[in-house]
């Protein structure tokens, strides 16, 4: 049986997210999706909100997503998964999981990237983050979780466009130096286009195979942008200092193929000194030992899926292509710590 | 083994740079006294020198700063082993990370995943 693809929808308390999910689920395209809604305090009003039929809605009832997903998440999706092998509930197609809007949504991707039993019959295919155009630039301010959410999303939604124009009013703009890979979509009272808003994923069901270029979108992304402007060492607090000005999207590029043991190194540099700043780490990798057939690898912080080797290139663009968001880390660290590397890794396999 | 002047920049570079990552204020400079070696200096405590070994090998001593007694802090294979061992000794508070590879194909075990 085919793995079940799982979106991820995050945003800020208000930002719109129920009503995005309870708009989608009124699209005969997504019939066949189950939910998995979390109750923030007392009263489950996200879950009353929701319109679909109670058997295809599952509901976690301890608190915050972040702070428990590593049971009841896991718990919950490997149920749902069962219920679904008896015909307990609908033949689903889709799962959709709704955050709380103070969720880090980091753990989420990684208890679903890391179980066992859930990793045969899941598929992470995105993350979606909504972003409130009215009070959507005053929340990137004042918290720092709405700037993490929009960093690591896949598919940025703004909501409630017919009372502000987030073009106008700089937010599309903020959003887009937050995370210029992400694909910006406009929502009003919900609505959206659902066939755009899905399949972020690295697997394309149109092309029944992975679409690289799309997943990577690594031509939206800098690739020599300066560091962050916490490393800015001039000895001067920046008085307008932001959350988002710490976050760097940036493309680490590289011709000629890397060392596979290069690649391992740097990734294990990373995750052991780098890791809480590390959002996400997308990349299709050239590997020396693997000639013609490239890697794709993807991590969120310290956690990563195993690498997936590609049977060919994309297109003619032979280039390495690392696409790192991340916080408060600079680009020209990465790459000197990647030919450090590197040509570490040549002087020992020239030695013999 | 005398280096050329763009492997001492970049790895000089490296060095400051975990430095900035571990919130350590200081300075990495070569050493005068080791063509191969550098001398990391936190802003408080004592400066620590690095030496390379060709192909790829890090020793690293601590040096007092009143005596200019020299302890040998430890013998390491390569740039993973000096950092981390840098990071222990001049920021034993920074956040350490451990990389987990899950278990989750990227492209699901059914969708083409390997």
């Amino acid at each position: 049986m085919a793995a079940v693809p799982v979106s991820v929808i995050t945003g800020f308390l208000g930002s719109g997210k129920t009503t995005l999910l309870a708009s989608l689920l009124r699209d005969p395209a997504l019939a066949r999706t189950a939910v998995i809604v979390n109750e923030f305090g007392a009263v489950g009003l996200d879950h009353l909100l929701v319109e679909a039929s109670d058997e295809e809605i599952v509901s976690l009832n301890s608190g915050c997503v972040c702070c428990t997903v590593r049971g009841d998440l896991v718990r919950t999706a490997g149920d749902l998964l069962a219920r679904r092998a008896v015909g307990a509930v609908a033949a689903f197609e889709r799962i959709v999981i709704e955050t709380t809007g103070l969720a880090d949504p980091a753990p989420i991707l990684q208890a679903l990237m890391t179980d066992p039993a859930l990793a045969d019959a899941l598929c992470l295919e995105s993350v979606i983050a909504t972003v409130d155009a009215v009070a959507g630039a005053a929340t990137l301010d004042a918290h720092p979780e709405s700037v993490k959410q929009a960093a690591v999303a896949d598919r940025i939604v703004v909501t409630k466009t017919d009372l502000s124009d987030p073009a106008a009013n700089g937010l599309a703009d903020r959003l887009h130096a937050i995370n210029p890979a992400a694909p910006q979509l406009t929502a009003v009272h919900g609505a959206v286009d659902a066939g755009r808003l899905f399949g972020g994923g690295l697997y394309d069901p149109a092309a029944r195979g992975p679409d690289v270029r799309r997943w990577l979108a690594a031509e939206t992304v800098p690739c020599d942008r300066p560091g962050p402007a916490d490393h800015d060492h001039s000895g001067h607090d920046r008085a307008d200092s932001r959350h988002d000005d710490a976050i760097t999207s940036f493309c680490l590029s590289r011709r000629g193929p890397l060392r596979a043991v290069t690649l391992s190194l740097f990734l294990q540099v990373l995750a052991e000194h780098c890791g809480a700043g590390l959002l996400r780490l997308k990349g299709l990798v050239d590997v020396h030992e693997s000639p013609g057939r490239p890697a794709v690898i993807h991590g969120v912080q310290h956690v990563f899926h195993p690498p997936a080797w590609l049977d060919a290139w994309p297109d003619d663009d032979r280039t390495t292509r690392i696409v790192v968001i991340a916080l408060g880390l600079d680009p020209r660290w990465l790459e000197d710590l990647l030919d450090a590397l590197d040509n570490e890794v040549a002087a020992l396999q020239a030695a013999g | 083994m005398r280096h050329e002047a763009a492997w001492h920049a970049r790895i000089s570079r490296v060095l400051s740079g975990a430095l900035r990552v571990w919130g350590v204020p200081g300075t990495v400079t070569r050493d005068p006294d080791d063509p191969d070696g550098f001398v990391v200096a936190p802003n408080t405590g004592p400066a620590m020198r690095v030496r390379h070994h060709a192909p790829a090998g890090w020793t690293v001593t601590l040096r007092d700063p009143v005596s200019g007694a020299q302890a040998p802090l430890g013998h390491h294979a390569g740039l993973p082993g000096l950092l981390r061992r840098l990071r222990e000794d001049l920021a034993p508070d920074a956040p350490a990370g451990r990389l987990v590879i899950g278990a989750q194909p990227l492209l699901g075990r059914d969708l083409g995943g390997r």
